[in-house]
């Protein structure tokens, strides 16, 4: 069965992070990995998962998490 | 570029790069040439013709012949001018009394034993061996033709693009020389002694049968009419050339369309072209009659659905049909409800168009090219380690390498032509490691071993690059000078905390991998101590889940042992088809305009938007794979899809399927109905590379001019049929010539600056960055300091990819290419190169393959967790057992109807190179595959309705 688009985007978030994780402290990732998602994601993407993120947490890995909200702030300060 | 038709220029030896200076004079003639030149090439560079027979410039003197004697002052006797080198001073005379009647009684040897009918000969008037007797004066045969003699050899006629004619052969064993020196096969060889010696395909076998790979290197170097193309001997001698670049792979080879009014008739390697420098392979060379195959569809179509049938209709009508249906969609649905894919099988010109006509017509950057399923990780870790998405060097680099790494390419298969290059270099003595599941041919072919074959499990490659940097950094092999003075310290700094983690070791990696952990640590100490190190890499790296991951680890290789900015080292992508690098030069990404500068770039845009007059979306679009999602989701309902076969060559066929379905408005534009068009609503037909003007740019960042040498069959080239349409929206686009579009490309891109198409006349091809900074191109890059500045060591963490093998997903599937076969095959399989590969196999390890009863030939399911198609099987010792292997050229295959749409983390680059599979007997093709046969046929009869 297909998966929802939220659960494909939460799964690219996860796989982000994942690949990321080494690259320092935790805030330090999640800054790179919201602004990889900034970078490449297309805007409804991008607010599909922030609006997600804004009452959830199922699923998203705890950067994962982090990122997103930080990625909902980049797009605010537009 | 338009020239009668010529033989090429001939030297007779090869060039020297002696840069010492030697003076002689010939025939009185004062010439200056390198040391090391030869008599033979000095009188030529003089103007000076020396008869000769089995000399020719592309392969080393041989001194066979005894035609090409001459004299010279104070020596004895007349030695070969094609062995014998210049000296300083040297005084030698081409001709005399003497020479002329020595020359006269070995040519009339030769054609003692020669079919005198010149006249009705296929290379009448084009034949070295007719020159030759014309230019020193044999008036007779003195022999006759009574004794024992070849004129009765049979013919081989096995291959389907060339003949071999012993009657006509005079054992000059240029072919023999050609297969080994240019082609490094060799299948060739002179069998037997004295008057029985004849030139000889394998173990005395037809040259279908041998291991000869049809590149055309023994055709283009036979003096006589013993080695002929077919059409030649079918159409005659061509009366014009046009000078172009090969529209395969991403070596971007030269030719020389050999022409007769519009008809191709033969396509030569031309020795001009700095990409082959005179060498092809069996498609560049032989494959081009696709181009006027009676599938060709030269006339606009339009339907409602895909259950109709197809209508002819005018491109007028057809261009504003669609841009009808587009601006409905749009709103009914919102702007970023469509768009658009480009192809790197197009031209730069024709892509950066597609990409400007979605961001200024569609008003959105849902614009995405087929390197998202291919290098998309190469530009994402090129960019971010050394500052630039493109590979480092030029081909003619590997002359210089000391160590090569061939890591997830087989270039003998689909780069042959780069792949003849490194054998040579190779068989002088260079070192080899192989990183591939396969056993390719590099790893033990005609003279040539791999010192180190790294057989890495599929999905693994960034735990064996992490290992190799691992072993130089705890062995203290890095270039320590070289890292202070050119990379970014810190990052460097706490990339080595990261690398030297016991994690990375060998020995703790060989888990994964399955790679001995002493031959990975013998192969990182070749690497770093070998001396000028280069790798070379293709899609086995980046289509992976970690593809991006797995770029940059080879690029922080690269750089910790000291091996980029100069010739002989370097990163080389190898790129899969001929415009990868150009399409994405091109602004083809969702989140780049060309020139890789992202869409948010507030500066950027205003460069654009002035010159395109409109305002531009600063969010990146949706790359392919959001594309289908998208559509499915009921968000995406109008693309145009321009020379790209979605259906056939994406990931998860069952998907792209139902994504297609799903689109409204799908437009096609193409040489052929391809699998994409079958379930399109315009079709609009495409140019091929032989019926336009353009430019491609191949993985070296040469940029070469494509030139028509033939009128568009449809009446427009691709530029202008994307042109049509763009008007058609409402844009403003008026050009005249591609040149044009150049020109706009130049005019806004910083590394483009100085292209234009008349520098491109004036130096055959330019190597970008073109500009103030460098006005003839940039052949290495990086060379003093990083495009980025300081190189950037990034952390490449390994994460196991999610496609993994089980209990009932046992074996590890992997896909490649082969070489007479092309991507989707949609130009191949309509040649005779099918007569070599008329359908896809799965090779299967015999181990595996015994414990599923399984034999050679037999039908073998292979199901995975999406989906399931029917091969034969190869039972082969090339895969290792766990693995099995296929390609996907034929759409009845069905290759990727069990790939699964999982993709690499940074770029979604699909994971084609990993998918867990079970294989079974079987007795009957797959569902799919049934429900493919009638779908096809159905959509080919809507076809022939339009064209009754």
């Amino acid at each position: 069965m297909r998966a929802s688009k939220i659960d494909r985007l939460v799964k690219m978030v996860n796989q982000i992070s994942l690949n990321m994780s080494s690259n320092g402290p935790a805030d330090e990732v999640a800054m790179q990995v919201a602004e990889h998602l900034e970078k490449f994601w297309s805007p409804p993407m991008k607010s599909l998962v922030s609006d997600y993120a804004d009452n959830n947490t199922v699923g998203l890995a705890s950067i994962s998490h982090k990122a997103v909200i930080q990625l909902a702030l980049m797009q605010k300060a537009k | 570029m338009l020239e009668f038709y010529e033989p090429q220029p001939d030297f007779g030896t090869p060039q020297s790069d002696s840069e010492t200076l030697v003076t002689l004079t010939i025939d009185g003639i004062s010439v200056t040439v390198p040391e090391g030149t030869s008599v033979m090439r000095a009188a030529s560079e003089g103007g000076v013709k020396v008869p000769r027979l089995c000399a020719t410039d592309s392969l080393k003197s041989f001194g066979s012949c005894r035609i090409c004697l001459v004299e010279i002052e104070g020596r004895r006797g007349f030695p070969a001018s094609c062995t014998t080198a210049v000296v300083d001073g040297m005084e030698v005379r081409t001709q005399s009394e003497e020479i002329g009647k020595l020359r006269r009684n070995v040519m009339e040897l030769y054609i003692s034993d020669h079919p005198l009918d010149c006249l009705t000969c296929p290379t009448n008037g084009d034949c070295e061996l007719q020159d030759t007797a014309g230019e020193v004066g044999l008036r007779a045969v003195r022999y006759g033709f009574e004794g024992e003699n070849h004129l009765i050899a049979e013919k081989d006629e096995s291959n389907p693009y060339f003949t071999f004619d012993a009657s006509k052969c005079i054992v000059c064993s240029r072919c023999v020389r050609a297969c080994e020196e240019v082609q490094g096969t060799f299948a060739l060889t002179i069998d037997g002694r004295g008057f029985e010696s004849k030139v000889s395909a394998g173990q005395a076998e037809s040259f279908m049968e041998s291991d000869c790979v049809s590149c055309g290197a023994c055709v283009d170097a036979c003096p006589t009419a013993t080695l002929t193309e077919k059409s030649i001997i079918e159409a005659g001698k061509p009366e014009h050339s046009v000078v172009t670049t090969c529209a395969y792979c991403g070596v971007g080879c030269s030719f020389k369309a050999e022409m007769k009014g519009n008809e191709v008739v033969r396509m030569t390697p031309y020795k001009d072209g700095k990409a082959n420098e005179g060498h092809a392979c069996v498609k560049g060379r032989f494959a081009f009659g696709y181009a006027t195959h009676k599938d060709r569809i030269t006339k606009p179509m339009i339907r409602e659905s895909i259950n109709d049938a197809w209508r002819e209709v005018s491109w007028d009508e057809a261009v504003t049909y669609t841009a009808e249906r587009f601006k409905s969609i749009q709103a009914e649905h919102g702007r970023t409800s469509i768009g658009a894919i480009s192809s790197s099988r197009c031209t730069n010109e024709e892509v950066y168009l597609v990409q400007k006509m979605v961001r200024t017509g569609f008003g959105n950057n849902n614009i995405d090219t087929c390197a998202r399923v291919c290098h998309s990780p190469t530009g994402f870790g090129l960019k971010t380690t050394l500052g630039e998405s493109a590979g480092t060097q030029t081909f003619a680099s590997v002359a210089k390498s000391d160590v090569v790494i061939i890591m997830g390419a087989n270039p003998t298969e689909a780069h042959p032509v780069f792949a003849s290059r490194l054998k040579r270099r190779l068989r002088e003595g260079a070192k080899l490691i192989v990183i591939d599941p396969r056993k390719i041919e590099l790893v033990s072919a005609p003279h040539i071993k791999a010192d180190y074959h790294l057989p890495v499990r599929p999905g693994t490659n960034v735990t064996v690059l992490n290992a190799l940097a691992h072993v130089v950094v705890n062995e203290e092999l890095q270039a320590h000078d070289y890292i202070a003075e050119r990379c970014d310290t810190e990052g460097f700094d706490k990339w080595v905390a990261f690398i030297a983690d016991k994690r990375h070791s060998p020995e703790e990696t060989e888990q994964f991998s399955g790679v001995p952990a002493a031959d990975l640590r013998a192969a990182a100490r070749l690497y770093a101590t070998g001396g000028n190190g280069a790798i070379f890499y293709g899609l086995g790296v980046t289509e992976h889940s970690q593809g991006s991951t797995a770029v940059m680890a080879i690029a922080n290789l690269a750089m910790l042992t000291g091996n980029i900015g100069r010739e002989g080292v370097g990163v080389n992508p190898l790129r899969g088809q001929n415009n990868v690098q150009g399409s994405c030069d091109m602004g083809s990404f969702p989140h780049e305009l060309p020139g890789y500068r992202h869409i948010s770039s507030a500066v950027t845009r205003k460069l654009f938007e002035n010159e395109w007059g409109v305002t531009l979306d600063p969010e990146p679009g949706l790359r392919i794979p959001n594309m289908f999602d998208a559509a499915i989701d009921g968000d995406f309902k109008g693309l145009y899809c321009q020379g790209e076969d979605i259906a056939q060559s994406d990931p998860n066929t069952h998907h792209v399927e139902a994504a297609l379905k799903s689109i409204e408005c799908l437009v096609v534009q193409d040489i052929f109905l391809n699998e994409t068009a079958k379930f399109a609503h315009v079709f609009l037909p495409g140019a091929s590379f032989l019926e336009k003007d353009g430019t491609f740019t191949n993985a070296e960042r040469r940029i070469s001019r494509v030139r028509k040498t033939m009128p568009p069959l449809s009446g427009k080239a691709d530029w202008e049929g994307t042109m049509a349409l763009a008007n058609a929206l409402g844009c403003d686009m008026h050009y005249n010539h591609p040149s044009e579009i150049m020109d706009e490309i130049a005019k806004l891109t910083p590394t483009f600056n100085g292209v234009s198409y008349k520098k491109l006349d004036e130096l055959g091809s330019i190597q970008w960055p073109c500009n103030d900074h460098a006005p003839a191109g940039t052949p290495v890059m990086h060379v003093d300091e990083f495009v980025r500045g300081k190189g950037f060591f990034a952390i490449t963490e390994y994460v196991p990819t999610e496609e993994r093998a089980n209990r009932k997903f046992p074996l590890l599937l992997t896909t490649g290419r082969i070489l007479s076969q092309y991507n989707v095959g949609a130009q191949t399989r309509r040649t005779n190169n099918s007569e070599w590969h008329e359908e896809d196999i799965l090779e299967i390890h015999p181990h595996d393959a015994e414990e599923r009863g399984i034999n050679h030939g037999d039908w073998v399911g292979i199901q995975s967790r999406v989906g399931q198609t029917v091969l034969h099987a190869d039972v082969t010792s090339r895969v290792k057992p766990g693995v099995v292997y296929t390609t996907f050229h034929h759409p009845v295959s069905g290759a990727n109807v069990i790939t699964t749409d999982n993709s690499d983390w940074a770029t979604n680059c699909p994971e084609y190179k990993v998918t867990a599979v079970q294989i079974s007997k079987v007795t009957a093709p797959s569902r799919w595959q049934a429900r493919q046969k009638v779908f096809d046929t159905e959509q080919l009869q809507l076809l022939a309705k339009a064209r009754h």
